[in-house]
């Protein structure tokens, strides 16, 4: 009954009481605890899951409901801050970390009456496509090649959050994306995965790593669910002052699948011949699909595509090192000892971070440093405004624009690039949307000839999320997507 | 760009992230490449372009200024790694 159970679903299924909010999350946690080979989880919250959902249940018969969801499981990201739930980012530095303040994201949906099945592990900070600099370890994608044993990586940063989903350990999940984050992810483990418009969710309590950059959102199942979870956790928040003031949008009622008559802009940067045939060959099946639900096709160009991933290798380190100052082993996380204070914040920084974390952090403090600032960091601000612009003019002349999400499908955790650039090129495709904090789902369109799960990414112009999802239901509903991987890993 | 022992130590200073020797020739090899990388934006001609800092189209919001019970103190130094009194301890700065 539980199988490939959704929000929708169990909304239904609580409503009918055909099942408790209790069987529903004991049902869970007995599948994480199978599947922690994947090693989704940082922290399984089986104790306070269980209570909460006795607390939804007991609400139910009292006809005191929080919302139609209450009751209904998901799993978080280990990047928001849960009060007295420990929050590391995936990091040796906050591996101790309990929060005294809940993240206003995490707040929300409690008050939607969702439930918390624990901490889910990503890239430390979220630094990484591939969920392997995670302190923790890496997260094993529940998809494998056909014919192969080979681990493949689930993508990153939120490779917890996409790999729980697609393994059917939680209803839904929460992600961050600050460079695709949610999205490459999602596309790897064939969930769906969008990243809200930049202000549209708070990102109060969220362990920052680049603040204009970063923004909470869905990773789930389906389009449906991920219109229910962007309307529980949206909204303006007084405590972040870069939360929009626009209201609150029933993103889920208003979804209308009917896209005739809607441009839809194809982005010529975006072909390639590195691109992997099958990829392509889904990108353009997906174009005449819309062409022929009546969507008019318009071909565009976004003339700084290639130029968003370096400005974005400048920005997002120059904004990490800043935010990562606040580690210095004095106010909460890891202490390392010195014979000073210098030699303390120094030996804390060196032990409590990973390689990439640090990497970054020295790539952000050299951009940032005397003489080099204008050089690099404003530059890469007014490339991040012919960006912007880019998008603006595409937005005067169509509604929304299709692209893959991701320039490959996922590859094998063994698979080790000795340059972090090859790296960063897996964001290549994702990276223009936080630059110009427009909003962006990636939605699973099939599946390869090797049985992996290829992404399609469509675009919007800002706080166009529903269109945006009302475009993904459109396309969802023509395809009917129903792959799911062998669950190799239950033993 | 590339990144001498002497560069990179300074760096290291900086962000205070101690480097230790055989940390120099990875890291050497890792930020050269990154510097490569996003080197190429110099191409890009962006006279007369204002920089963007932040996507988000909206004046700062301004709330009242209320009394609230937020950061009492035993919350703010819960995790703090060492404390006494109501304050943090660190090693003597002050001889």
């Amino acid at each position: 009954m539980i199988d490939k159970l959704n929000i929708v679903k169990a909304a239904e299924l609580l409503k009918k009481k055909e099942v408790s909010s209790v069987q529903i999350v004991k049902e869970y946690l007995n599948r994480i605890n199978k599947g922690k080979d994947l090693n989704c989880f940082n922290e399984v919250s089986s104790t306070n899951a269980v209570k909460d959902a006795e607390a939804s249940d007991e609400r139910r018969k009292n006809d005191s409901l929080k919302s139609e969801y209450d009751g209904i499981p998901i799993g978080i990201k280990d990047l928001f801050c849960t009060k007295g739930v420990t929050t590391t980012a995936s990091s040796k530095i906050l591996s101790n970390f309990v929060p005294s303040y809940e993240s206003t994201v995490t707040q929300n949906c409690e008050d939607a009456g969702l439930i918390s099945l624990g901490k889910l592990n990503c890239d430390e900070f979220a630094m990484g496509s591939t969920n392997k600099t995670s302190f923790f370890g890496p997260v094993k994608n529940p998809w494998k090649s056909r014919g192969s044993n080979a681990e493949l990586v689930p993508g990153g940063s939120s490779g917890g959050s996409a790999a729980a989903v697609a393994a059917d350990l939680c209803t839904a999940s929460l992600g961050t994306d600050t460079g695709g984050s949610i999205r490459q992810p999602a596309s790897f483990t064939g969930t769906v995965g969008l990243k809200p418009s930049y202000g549209r969710v708070s990102r109060w309590g969220i362990v920052a790593f680049a603040s204009s950059l970063d923004q909470a959102g869905p990773i789930t199942k389906t389009v449906d669910d991920a219109a229910i979870l962007l309307e529980i956790i949206s909204g303006h928040d007084k405590n972040d002052s870069t939360s929009s003031i626009h209201n609150k949008e029933e993103y889920f009622k208003n979804l209308n699948s009917n896209v005739k008559g809607m441009k839809i802009g194809i982005p010529k940067e975006f072909r390639s011949d590195n691109l992997p045939s099958s990829t392509q060959k889904a990108w353009d099946d997906c174009r005449n699909l819309l062409k022929s639900n009546g969507a008019e096709i318009v071909d565009l160009s976004l003339p700084y595509t290639m130029d968003a991933l370096p400005a974005y290798y400048i920005i997002a380190p120059a904004e990490a090192s800043s935010n990562l100052a606040r580690y210095d082993g004095v106010r909460y996380g890891l202490r390392e000892q010195g014979s000073n204070l210098i030699e303390m914040y120094e030996n804390t920084r060196s032990e409590g971070f990973g390689d990439e974390v640090k990497r970054r952090i020295l790539v952000g403090t050299y951009v940032l440093s005397s003489g080099y600032y204008d050089a690099y960091y404003l530059k890469a601000q007014k490339v991040r405004s012919l960006i912007k612009n880019d998008f603006n003019n595409a937005f005067s002349k169509v509604d929304a624009i299709l692209t893959p999400s991701t320039p490959s499908v996922a590859f094998e955790i063994a698979n080790e690039p000795n340059d972090p650039v090859q790296n960063y090129l897996n964001d290549v495709f994702t990276v223009p949307v936080n630059l110009a904090g427009i909003p962006a789902i990636s939605i699973p369109f099939t599946n390869d000839e090797n049985n992996l799960p290829i992404g399609l990414q469509i675009i919007t112009n800002s706080f166009e999320e529903q269109k945006l999802l009302n475009i993904a239901k459109n396309i969802e509903e023509t395809i009917q997507y129903k792959e799911v991987p062998e669950k190799w890993w239950v033993k | 760009m590339e990144f001498d022992r002497e560069t990179l130590l300074k760096l290291g200073k900086l962000a205070r992230i101690s480097i230790k020797d055989k940390q120099l020739d990875f890291l050497s090899r890792d930020l050269s490449s990154i510097l490569k990388f996003v080197d190429q934006l110099k191409e890009i001609n962006t006279e007369n372009i204002d920089p963007t800092a932040n996507s988000l189209n909206q004046n700062l919001i301004r709330r009242e200024d209320e009394k609230s019970n937020t950061n009492n103190i035993e919350d703010v130094l819960e995790n703090a790694p060492e404390k006494e009194l109501n304050f943090y301890v660190v090693p003597k700065v002050i001889e």
